[in-house]
């Protein structure tokens, strides 16, 4: 046990009240790390929207990993992320991401999505992302989960992998096949289908409950 | 939900179930031995806390006594006034309290008896506590401004508490006829919402920009420098012709003025040192700040009007058993905002929970972050996250954290900052009210 918890379970013990904290803070539980997220985040980590990510139910590797990539800052770059992942050990990270996976990801914000689009979305989403984001989206084991994220966001994130400020290539996270594979697909979807299939996998990952 | 649930499970099993019975009363005894607390005011503190104790022990026994059927927050009431906002898009109810189960007394609490814990009302109730929790927010200091007075603000609003002050102010604004001067006294340090005043003087400017252009605002300010300053000002060159000619911001320094000496509701008039009397449409007055007065009167304030408490619980220097935080606290270096009343309520709830459950406090972890929004897709932040400093009894932001967003940032980003505004604004209300 920590030092200054044994002195504080014994002061504890003895005066029933008590204020002790270490400097080093590495001590914080889990639940009092993660809710410092909540104002940005929402509780647990459900976005109400408009545009601020829901994390949870994310796969805790995929959390730690953003929150290492926007704290060096090179290869992710944020609005604000950098700012606030650089105020976490690794170790408070490991606690957070663990706090995150563990809550349910849910769809509460009142997305406005374009029902059309979204069907024209659906198979786009088929040929072209299904085969990592799976379940059409739902899925959380590998990669991020997709369907209910806010709209603002996803759409932010595509620009981003387009001018390379969330960079690809040098996502150390991924494997040289998978970089091959994800810039094909996000190829595709920008030159092929343009802007308008590119608005309707937003749509329909946006739609998705 | 729950109860519902609970209720048709007791109908259909009758009370005969002896053993789910059994399970079900569980709770009901950790109630009587899981201890009282009394909450003071129902804005972003004292919600947030209420809202964390329960989450953290649903058998507590949380009163929270405020005045208000609902509230108006502050933050985004600056949009508002620029006519980007209604009214009803700033107003938080009380419902998801209740629903947890949080006991919502509206009334004023008029006195805090700290050797009895007990609460006094001015309806004339009482209510005893284990643990009490003031976050009254803020009142004003109107001493050293001549014709100051309480009455004044029906005619210059300070609007500075969001509700009835916001809804006159715009009214007034609206009115207001083309090639107006629209003046904001900023106030002295310390103060609820350090970029407010000059968030406001943006989106007021934008409003002029719109649909009045000959109008004008105008900030005396009872200080030389402001947060967030070189992004502020950056933001009205960009937008607003600032330091031209044809500026629709002015911002005067307490030493280009040398002080403001009076105030007058009747005339419509500001007076300063070095300009003398001077006439305008509409003045906003935003007077120094103190705690809210409740803190006062139950002696929890030091000599500056502000309370200072143990920064790991919250608990009052001054007694025992009383946690102030939020606006009227001094929380040494988080500045006076939601953000921060809200993660203090979060750090207060879990060590009233820990101290009761006779643990130790635990160590806690805060974040700050004020967006502010200068104009049309044109945001920009402020953030840190803390951490409590014992040698030097201050809550520390981390280095090479948080900091300012870029003065160079992208027009992108500062786009992305408004909508993670929005976001924020949402995100923070669910948070804390439920
Ligand atoms: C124009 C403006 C813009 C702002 N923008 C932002 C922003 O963008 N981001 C940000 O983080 N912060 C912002 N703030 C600051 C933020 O609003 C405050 O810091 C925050 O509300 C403080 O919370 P509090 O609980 O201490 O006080 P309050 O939220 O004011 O709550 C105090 C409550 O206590 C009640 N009360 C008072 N006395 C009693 C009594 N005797 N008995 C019972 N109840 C009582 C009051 O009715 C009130 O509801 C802004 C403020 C202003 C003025
Ligand atoms: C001040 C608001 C704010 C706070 C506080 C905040 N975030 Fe964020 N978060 C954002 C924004 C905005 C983004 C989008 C990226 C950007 O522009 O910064 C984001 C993005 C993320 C992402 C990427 C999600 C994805 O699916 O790609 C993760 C993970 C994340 N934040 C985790 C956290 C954690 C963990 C905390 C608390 C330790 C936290 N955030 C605190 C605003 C915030």
């Amino acid at each position: 046990m920590h030092k200054s918890m044994t002195y504080a379970l014994a002061a504890g013990v003895l005066f029933g009240l008590i204020g002790v904290s270490s400097a080093q803070a590495s001590d914080a539980e889990a639940s009092m790390l993660a809710n410092t997220c909540n104002g940005c985040h929402g509780p647990d980590g459900v976005s109400q929207g408009p545009a601020a990510p829901t994390i949870a139910g994310m796969n805790k590797q995929y959390l730690v990993e953003s929150m290492k990539a926007y704290s060096e800052g090179t290869n992710r770059k944020s609005s604000i992320m950098q700012r606030i992942a650089k105020g976490y050990t690794e170790a408070e990270v490991e606690k957070i991401a663990g706090f995150f996976a563990g809550k349910k990801f849910e769809r509460v914000a009142m997305q406005n999505t374009d029902s059309g689009a979204a069907g024209k979305g659906k198979a786009i989403a088929k040929d072209l992302c299904e085969s990592c984001h799976e379940k059409e989206g739902f899925a959380a084991e590998d990669y991020p989960i997709l369907a209910g994220q806010m709209m603002p966001y996803l759409k932010n994130n595509l620009m981003d992998f387009k001018s390379g400020s969330r960079s690809i290539d040098n996502n150390p996270n991924m494997s040289d096949k998978e970089k091959r594979k994800k810039k094909r697909a996000l190829a595709d979807l920008m030159e092929k289908h343009g802007d308008d299939g590119t608005n309707a996998v937003l749509n329909f990952y946006a739609s998705r409950k | 939900m729950s109860k519902m649930n609970r209720r048709n499970f007791l109908k259909t099993t009758g009370g005969a179930a002896v053993a789910a019975g059994a399970t079900l009363a569980a709770p009901t005894i950790a109630n009587a031995a899981a201890g009282k607390v009394v909450v003071i005011g129902g804005g972003v503190a004292g919600a947030t806390t209420a809202r964390y104790l329960k989450l953290g022990n649903s058998a507590l026994d949380v009163t929270l006594i405020e005045p208000k059927a609902s509230y108006h927050t502050c933050f985004m009431s600056n949009e508002v006034l620029g006519g980007h906002r209604k009214m009803s898009q700033i107003e938080q109810t009380f419902d998801g309290l209740k629903s947890m189960g949080v006991k919502i007394v509206k009334d004023t609490a008029a006195g805090i008896d700290a050797g009895a814990k007990k609460v006094k009302t001015a309806g004339g109730s009482t209510f005893g506590y284990d643990a009490c929790v003031v976050a009254p927010g803020i009142d004003f200091k109107l001493d050293g401004i001549n014709g100051a007075t309480e009455s004044m603000f029906d005619k210059i609003p300070h609007a500075w508490k969001a509700g009835p002050q916001t809804a006159l102010l715009r009214k007034q604004l609206e009115a207001m006829p083309d090639g107006g001067t629209f003046c904001i006294v900023a106030p002295p340090n310390p103060f609820r919402c350090p970029p407010g005043p000059y968030e406001r003087a943006s989106l007021v400017a934008d409003y002029f920009q719109k649909h009045k252009k000959k109008s004008k605002v105008v900030i005396i300010d009872r200080k030389d420098k402001f947060s967030k300053m070189g992004l502020f000002t950056g933001a009205w060159k960009n937008l607003y012709g600032y330091e031209t000619d044809n500026s629709l911001i002015e911002w005067r320094s307490a030493a280009s003025t040398g002080g403001i000496e009076s105030i007058d509701a009747g005339s419509m008039t500001v007076e300063t040192l070095a300009g003398g009397k001077e006439k305008f449409d509409v003045i906003n007055f935003i007077p120094a700040q103190t705690a809210g007065v409740v803190a006062s009167i139950a002696g929890l304030t030091n000599a500056k009007g502000w309370c200072d408490v143990d920064k790991t619980t919250f608990e009052s220097k001054v007694h025992k058993g009383i946690h102030v935080l939020g606006d009227a606290s001094v929380a040494t270096k988080m500045p006076k905002s939601g953000y921060s009343a809200n993660s203090q309520g979060k750090v207060c709830a879990a060590a009233i929970i820990n101290m009761m459950a006779g643990k130790p406090v635990g160590t806690p972890s805060y974040v700050n972050t004020c967006y502010s929004i200068a104009g049309d897709d044109y945001g920009f932040s402020v953030a840190a996250v803390y951490r409590y400093n014992k040698e030097k009894d201050i809550i520390a932001g981390v280095k090479g954290a948080g900091g300012l967003t870029p003065g160079d940032a992208s027009a992108e980003m500062r786009r992305r900052e408004v909508e993670f505004a929005y976001s924020w604004y949402n995100n923070i209300c669910k948070d804390t009210w439920g």
